[in-house]
């Protein structure tokens, strides 16, 4: 018995010095490995940002009273710069065209007149939405600053002063944004750049690891070998996953903590251990396109058929609400989905196991599924 | 060149492709699919979001603020919570992204004409979606709130309520959107979506294509031959230019057909641009290709290398204009960024070479130079 427990374990450990060994000589691939966990999440959290800042603003003002002075400069940093005026609607339009200016704000003449005299008046504002959620965030943030100055200003002329005003029945909302207070878009865009190149890795490496042996035909030498296929798969899986879980800790200890002061709520070993968990169950799927493929450039269009929902559907990008239903369904379908929670969920909201019970469930289910799957397919190619 | 040479050399690449019946069919369904999911998965639209309630009054008043909530299509009410701790449970599982935490007394308050108070715990883990909730949250509040206001200003003046009301809103905001009048998504994500898939398969293919030779072996057959670099060149990447041609034509109707984007612009503009944009993207697949040895290293190389920037850098999920300077550089340096603004000049805008022949100048260099340098580090005498 315990020879038989010996005998694998020396198996395994000749296979994984194999498999590191192999990865190892192709200096490309390291070099891209470790641009991957570091130049590029740094390029992604530092530069990207998905919220509305500094929007290019540019105003047409056909008053010139105090009162249209006076709200043109409310349109403040950091949602909005003014980026000076323009005369003629032509011109502003062309600077929409061009993508010089995202909205143009055009106040009428007899703007301030009208509303000392308490007649309603308008003011128009162009707005590219191009991307729809900016244009939406500029259109909603403009709303406010305009029936704000409109209240004060009607306040006033109703001669209610600042004291009056502050006994008048109004909301005030307090919001608070939780796990993220500032909302930094660096901590987001950092750590799920982070998990998708995981992904990315997780996904590729085993599966061209597998296809490679197969292409070269070196897959027969293992299958005559008195490996079992389990035996020839796990230590694959193994050795990819240290690989990638070095990567996630090269980009955790030397991007994203010491640069961009992501708070570790959590606890980083249960942190690592579900990303072993995560890699390993992603790496099945991997597999299961390498069973499936029989030479590299079928391995690779496969995979990226894998990949790109993966990763666009994760809910990363898109809020899962905002899914048709049967989308939603492929989401929970898929393991990013889980790991999202989880690594959010122990890094910035410091959730333990019982907090992250369902995402692991999810997780390892899928896992051992697609695993199970992929080596019944192995086995029964080369079995 | 000789083009018998090249002819034959496109043609037994075009034959390898075509046996290979499952690379050949997924080089056209993997764009086509692609298009197809992220055009109904990826909305940004943020809608539906889930709420819950924490009701420390219970008054008429909080029903009806609550209900101010529950009415909007922009949320989803999950139910009244007990306390905060229920409240933070919920958020902290994501099953809600917003609470409405309602104080005692804030009925009575208003009643009386004094200024209440709520709170709003929001979950910041995506900060994108919590600015736009934030946005939502304040739009419902600021409504509630001046409804509340003018219900006072007509008991002091004695104006009627709808009086007081327009008295207080002094100023319209007349918003005009262009370019997407609806300010629906899928006009808006379509276009792009075809820059970003463009980006994808077309290197791909090619830097699978070529480091196969490398790896198997077949390329000591090129190297031993009377073919020249150049021809060899032109000859393997025609086969895949032209998958990639019948995709960009694929690509097109599904946008115009199935998600029935507008296309203002002129094809006779917008497929020889896209064409040349195709020929940068190989381009890369063929750069990628002369560097690596193997396979494994063709397709990460090309994944890390385009899916990503095409993805954050291009446009397509954030503007160039709010990128940070570093990412702004990495952009310019992508073909994607260009391209992004002839296809939506082309869908969107229907403008045409005369405001887009800059971009399109810039994609041409590209092509040229990274055809050059691909061609300059191909040598059919390799050191090993």
């Amino acid at each position: 018995m315990k020879a038989d427990w010996q005998l694998a374990w020396r198996r395994f450990a000749v296979m994984l010095v194999k498999e590191l060994k192999q990865l190892g000589r192709d200096r490309v691939l390291l070099a891209f490995i470790v641009y991957a966990f570091t130049a590029d999440i740094f390029l992604a959290a530092s530069g990207v940002s998905l919220s509305l800042n500094h929007a290019a603003t540019l105003v047409q003002d056909m008053d010139h009273s105090p009162q249209s002075r006076e709200l043109l400069s409310r349109f403040q940093s950091p949602y909005f710069r003014m980026d000076g005026s323009v005369g003629q609607d032509t011109a502003a339009l062309a600077a929409l065209d061009q993508g010089r200016a995202m909205l143009v704000l055009s106040v009428p003449p007899q703007f301030g007149k009208q509303l000392a005299g308490g007649q309603p008046t308008s003011i128009a504002m162009q707005v590219d939405t191009t991307n729809s959620v900016l244009g939406f965030l500029a259109t909603s943030h403009a709303q406010q600053i305009v029936s704000q100055y409109g209240l004060e200003s009607a306040m006033r002329r109703l001669g209610l002063d600042d004291k009056a005003a502050a006994s008048l029945p109004t909301v005030q909302n307090d919001i608070r944004v939780w796990y993220n207070p500032n909302q930094q878009d660096s901590w987001f865009m950092g750590v799920a750049e982070m998990l998708n190149i995981a992904t990315v890795f997780a996904v590729l490496l085993p599966a061209a690891a597998l296809v490679r042996e197969k292409e070269r035909g070196t897959v027969e030498q293992l299958i005559v070998s008195p490996l079992s296929p389990f035996g020839i798969l796990f230590p694959k899986v193994v050795s990819m996953t240290g690989v990638i879980l070095c990567g996630v800790a090269l980009s955790l200890f030397l991007i994203l903590i010491p640069l961009f002061a992501i708070p570790v709520k959590g606890s980083l070993l249960l942190f690592f251990a579900l990303s072993g968990l995560y890699v390993f169950t992603t790496a099945g799927l991997g597999l299961f396109a390498a069973t499936i493929a029989r030479n590299l450039a079928q391995a690779g269009m496969l995979s990226i058929l894998i990949l790109a929902p993966m990763l666009f559907l994760s809910g990363a990008w898109t809020p899962p609400e905002a899914m048709p239903v049967w989308l939603r369904g492929l989401m929970y379908a898929s393991p990013l989905h889980y790991y999202l929670d989880i690594a959010f969920g122990v890094l910035l909201k410091g959730q333990g196991l019982a907090e992250l019970q369902p995402a692991i469930l999810g997780m390892s289910g899928i896992g051992l599924l697609v695993f199970g799957s992929g080596l019944l397919l192995f086995r029964r190619q080369f079995g | 060149m000789n083009l018998q040479r090249i002819l034959a050399i496109a043609a037994k690449e075009w034959r390898e492709i075509v046996r290979d019946r499952l690379f050949f069919s997924l080089a056209f369904v993997v764009p086509a699919l692609l298009m197809l999911l992220f055009g109904y998965g990826l909305s940004l639209d943020v809608e539906n979001i889930p709420f819950a309630v924490v009701d420390h009054d219970r008054s008429a008043a909080s029903r009806d603020y609550a209900y101010r909530f529950i009415d909007s299509r922009y949320f989803r009410f999950h139910g009244y919570a007990g306390d905060e701790r229920m409240a933070g449970q919920l958020i902290g599982s994501g099953e809600v992204r917003v609470v409405l935490v309602i104080p005692p007394q804030f009925g009575k308050s208003l009643a009386q004409g004094r200024p209440a108070a709520i709170q709003t715990l929001v979950d910041g883990s995506f900060p994108s979606r919590a600015m736009t909730t934030k946005g939502y949250v304040t739009a419902i509040n600021a409504a509630f709130s001046l409804a509340a206001v003018a219900q006072a200003v007509s008991h002091a003046t004695g104006l009627s309520q709808q009086d007081a009301l327009a008295q207080l809103t002094p100023i319209a905001l007349e918003s005009r959107y262009l370019y997407n009048q609806s300010v629906s998504s899928i006009w808006s994500l379509a276009p792009k979506l075809i820059m970003v898939i463009l980006m994808l398969s077309p290197p791909f293919l090619t830097a699978l294509g070529v480091v196969r030779e490398k790896e198997n072996g077949s390329i000591f057959n090129i190297y031993a031959s009377n073919v020249s670099r150049g021809e060899f060149l032109v000859g393997k990447l025609a086969p895949y230019v032209a998958i990639s041609s019948v995709n960009i034509l694929l690509l097109w109707l599904l946008a115009v057909l199935l998600y029935q984007v507008p296309f203002k612009g002129s094809l006779l503009f917008f497929l020889p641009a896209t064409l040349v944009y195709v020929l940068c993207t190989t381009g890369i697949g063929l750069l990628v290709s002369v560097l690596v040895r193997t396979q494994v290293a063709a397709m990460i190389v090309t994944m890390v290398v385009t899916m990503i920037p095409a993805v954050l850098y291009s446009g397509l999920i954030i503007p160039i204009v709010s990128l940070g300077s570093g990412a702004r550089l990495v952009a310019q340096l992508m073909p994607a960024m260009y391209y992004t603004d002839i296809v939506v000049g082309c869908f969107l805008k229907g403008v045409g070479l005369l405001s887009l022949w800059r971009p399109l100048a810039i994609l041409a260099v590209y092509a040229c130079l990274l055809f050059a340098i691909g061609y300059r580090l191909f040598s059919k005498r390799p050191n090993t």
